[in-house]
């Protein structure tokens, strides 16, 4: 997905994301690979398909437990569906829940989502595209699509399953012939690394990468009363429900109460009843463990007396009578027996042809950075306004007629994407959260506000997420008045790096942006000296400075700046480096001699004078350098409006330890002013876009 | 007009990626391991320090050194997600490139002395994948080369670095292959300022 390496790599990204790239319909081809040129190259030579990015070698297996040479992978054969079974298909009927039996790997909370994928054959399609089988066409190649972090990927694979003692080691279907489930499961764990890195999850992420939805988590301990209701409705808009029980120990895990239910382990809703019951009502939910086996054993399980005592053509519809996986238990029992319900809402983009249940989705990509925009939370007052900003507008209250509050629903989503690096310290995830903070009146209505220091320490925050968590999702619905708000994310502690994705969803209209400075630079005029307005006194050091050849060459520029800077002591440097003497004089050098002349050197240093003095300004606990919160301030004094985007790339490109020093502080500005001054050369008509050729463009990069 | 090498690949989930690499990309792992320390990220001081330690063992390539400033600036140019440290993929295709353009350096310094001079250096950097214009050229000797025309190890790689990274800037933006990029201001000041 990324041509090279470098800030263009992002900018590229950027504009496909813009024209739709990662939507539904463009889905970002994994590690490159487009499912339709390999599968006609495979039909075309006749060859089966054999995937390089994930072969079919114990690397692919797993790390751990499943690693290669450990007693669980040991005489794993990899092999394809057509050497398993004289007739394999790919669905049979339409995929059901039973198509899903876990195999050697703990990944039930996977199962579990897909299990619950099967109960909308939309969605599911989503997944699983259409048109594939072993008949048609087939060329051992197989494609799934998920979504991940904001973007919907599409991955390919061959039909190689592992395979041990003649059955499929992981996923597989209850009539041994049907594959779309084992292959989804290994698309999965392609996009994942390994099947082990499938162990171990929560089913709302499962839910999450396969419709880009947004989860909420009940504990059902301080379930709301309407919990009933609230079930019924999401059933009804197709959202997946998982339910399961928590452990007190690792000693728990999968253990298995005395009415057969398993602790620890991921269980799928699948329906809601009410039947009447001896005079009276009672509720009834449907409930599956993705073993395919291993049911509840109490009232209302498959063989339990309560069924001959109902309604016979409603039992008929209800009863379960095979050891499937599946059954039924009264509602209230659900609550007592199990700990916790999540719920995975769809967007809109999902479900197109349900005008009732619409969310309106709004998704922004940002990151935190060490230094100038991972500020942290709100005990950290001295950083924590440098966080990124965004705000939303709400604008329509909820049509709620049993409710004459005036106010808008809505979710706030705030998820970090994994940095890999964190991964093999077993320490991924961070701890993130949010809050909201109602726009101050002298910002209503403006497009660029980055919310100062002040302004946190003076205001408090009109709602939070619940909690700040490790999770890689936080999530909170929120009701508020209609009004302009701001939403800060941010990780726990300061200096955390993340990416992150957060997601608004109102139930109705309402605007968002991203809260940031508008970029622009107060240049003034290009000072315009000749050498007659330059004092002698002046003329004079230059003189000496300059030498015979009255131009100041790189080397001599850096003898004089770091003679001047050894007269303030106070200034912290490790002195100005003959490549940053280089850029400034490539920068300031009008006639291309790649030295100073009298003029240039005069411009270069009234800058640099007045740059001190914002810079002792601004240096607020006089260390002599400035801290990257300050700088951000410091610029912007300067006369630089910038974004978020540019204040992490100035501390990224000229901080160290988070502190930047005087000679980068002032390369930093040179550089800064000549940038935005040949921008305005080459968008002469001011259009806000500059074009240029290879040649304009190494002349302008290769110089600073 | 110019043949850059083959961009570094696509970042991938790290359990993936090295599951899935050659021989000689873990060899090199091992190497890269020890060099990124915990973080498995090269900052600009620990580049430092390897290029450093790299050219004592060559005493034909004169060089005064690489500087802390130009580490940072061929660290900005490869990083794409602004940490100011350099992945593993970044750093071997920098690693790479830095091994070719060395054998291109001693090649090309056909009088032996060290650095390469200004009528040297458009044959170099042509072999080492540049025809640039000699407008462009000339451009360079003023700007990288010293007050007597030649471009010492330091200053030679710190510009191909530079330069590689552009021309892939360049290529990357030019989507239509039309020979002409459009930024914005934004788009503008973080291709430049990070460089």
């Amino acid at each position: 997905m990324y041509p090279s390496g470098g800030i263009s790599a992002t900018i590229y990204t950027n504009r496909l994301r813009a024209e739709g790239m990662g939507s539904k319909e463009q889905a970002v081809a994994f590690a490159n690979q487009d499912y339709e040129a390999l599968k006609q190259q495979c039909v075309e030579s006749g060859c089966l398909f054999e995937d390089p990015c994930f072969p079919a070698e114990p690397p692919s297996l797993g790390f751990k437990e499943l690693a290669p040479y450990s007693s669980k992978t040991r005489d794993v054969e990899w092999m394809r569906p057509t050497e398993l079974t004289g007739d394999p298909q790919f669905i049979i009927g339409g995929a059901t829940r039973t198509d899903i039996c876990q195999g050697a790997l703990g990944d039930c909370w996977l199962l579990a989502a897909i299990a619950s994928l099967t109960l909308n054959e939309k969605l599911l399609h989503r997944v699983v595209p259409h048109g594939q089988s072993f008949q048609d066409d087939y060329a051992g190649i197989f494609h799934f699509q998920f979504w991940q972090f904001g973007e919907w990927v599409d991955v390919v694979i061959d039909d190689r399953l592992p395979v041990k003692d003649g059955e499929l080691m992981f996923v597989h279907s209850a009539e041994g012939n049907e594959f779309w489930s084992a292959l989804m499961e290994k698309a999965y764990a392609k996009l994942n690394g390994s099947y082990e890195a499938l162990s171990g999850g929560s089913t709302t992420e499962g839910f999450e990468d396969f419709t880009g939805g947004v989860s909420e988590m009940y504990e059902l301990r301080r379930a709301p009363k309407d919990l009933y209701r609230i079930i019924g409705k999401a059933l009804d808009r197709g959202s997946l429900l998982g339910c399961s029980i928590d452990i007190t120990s690792a000693f728990d895990m999968e253990a298995v109460t005395f009415k057969k239910l398993v602790k620890g382990h991921a269980y799928s809703v699948t329906g809601l009843k009410e039947v009447e019951f001896r005079g009276k009502i009672e509720r009834l939910i449907r409930i599956r463990n993705p073993w395919g086996q291993v049911e509840w054993t109490g009232a209302w399980s498959d063989n339990s007396p309560e069924w001959s005592e109902i309604d016979p053509s409603e039992r008929e519809d209800l009863h379960l009578k095979m050891e499937d996986g599946e059954f039924w238990m009264s509602f209230a029992e659900f609550m007592r027996q199990f700990s916790r319900l999540e719920i995975c809402n769809l967007t809109p983009d999902v479900l197109s042809d349900d005008a009732l249940s619409h969310w309106n989705t709004m998704k922004f990509y940002g990151t935190w950075r060490k230094g100038s925009t991972a500020g942290g939370c709100r005990n950290h007052p001295n950083t924590f306004w440098i966080n990124p900003q965004y705000k939303i507008t709400l604008l329509e209250e909820d049509d709620d007629p049993e409710d004459d509050e005036v106010a808008c629903s809505f979710l706030v989503a705030l998820m970090q994407k994994d940095r890999r690096r964190y991964r093999r310290h077993g320490q991924d995830m961070h701890t993130i959260g949010f809050a909201l903070y109602e726009i101050p009146d002298e910002h209503r209505g403006c497009q660029n506000v980055h919310l100062k220091k002040n302004f946190f320490l003076s205001s408090a925050s009109c709602a939070r997420s619940d909690t700040f968590i490790n999770l890689r999702e936080v999530s909170t619905r929120l009701r508020l008045p209609p009004g302009e708000y701001i939403i800060v994310p941010s990780t726990f502690e300061p200096g955390k790096e993340a990416d992150f994705v957060l997601r608004v969803f109102t139930e109705k209209q309402s605007e968002t942006q991203e809260l940031d400075d508008e970029i622009s630079a107060d240049l003034g005029e290009d000072e315009e000296i000749t050498e007659d307005d330059i004092d002698d006194s002046f003329k004079s050091m230059f003189a000496q400075l300059a030498g015979e050849d009255m131009e100041i060459s790189i080397c001599e520029l850096r003898t004089i700046l770091n003679r001047v800077i050894s007269r303030h002591k106070d200034l912290k440097t490790d002195g100005f480096s003959m490549e940053s003497c280089r850029t400034m004089v490539n920068l300031m050098d009008k006639d291309g001699s790649a030295r100073l002349g009298l003029v240039e050197f005069q411009i270069l240093w009234n800058k640099i004078r007045k740059w001190l003095i914002i810079f002792r300004q601004f240096d607020l606990d006089k260390s002599g350098a400035m801290s990257s919160y300050e700088m951000r301030l410091a610029v912007e004094a300067a006369g630089f409006k910038l974004n978020n985007t540019l204040h992490q790339i100035l501390v990224a490109r000229y901080a160290e330890n988070e502190m930047i020093d005087f000679d980068n502080f002032i390369c930093c500005l040179v550089k800064l002013e000549a940038m935005f001054r040949s921008f305005k050369h080459f968008d002469k008509e001011e259009s806000g876009v500059a074009e240029m050729n290879l040649t304009e463009w190494l002349y302008m990069t290769m110089c600073g | 007009q110019f043949v850059p090498s083959n961009p570094p690949p696509p970042r991938r989930p790290l359990a993936y990626a090295e599951q899935h690499e050659s021989d000689e990309e873990k060899q090199f792992r091992k190497v890269f391991q020890q060099l990124a320390g915990d973080d498995m990220e090269v900052s600009p001081s620990e580049l430092m320090n390897i290029l450093n330690r790299i050219i004592t063992k060559h005493g034909d390539l004169k060089t005064d050194g690489f500087s802390i400033e130009s580490c940072r600036s061929m660290v900005a140019v490869m990083d794409s997600d602004s940490t100011g440290k350099l992945g593993f993929h970044e750093f071997k295709y920098l690693w790479d490139n830095i091994k070719k353009w060395q054998a291109v350096y001693k090649n090309y310094d056909a009088d032996h002395s060290g650095v390469i001079d200004a009528s040297e250096l458009p044959d170099a950097f042509r072999a080492a994948g540049f025809p640039l214009s000699d407008q462009i050229f000339k451009m360079i000797i003023r700007r990288y080369c010293d007050e007597n025309g030649n471009m010492d190890f330091d200053n030679y790689i710190g510009c191909l670095v530079r330069l590689d990274a552009m021309c892939r800037a360049f290529n990357t933006l030019d989507k239509d292959k039309n020979g002409t990029i459009k930024v914005n201001i934004k788009e503008w000041l973080q291709l430049t300022m990070y460089s």
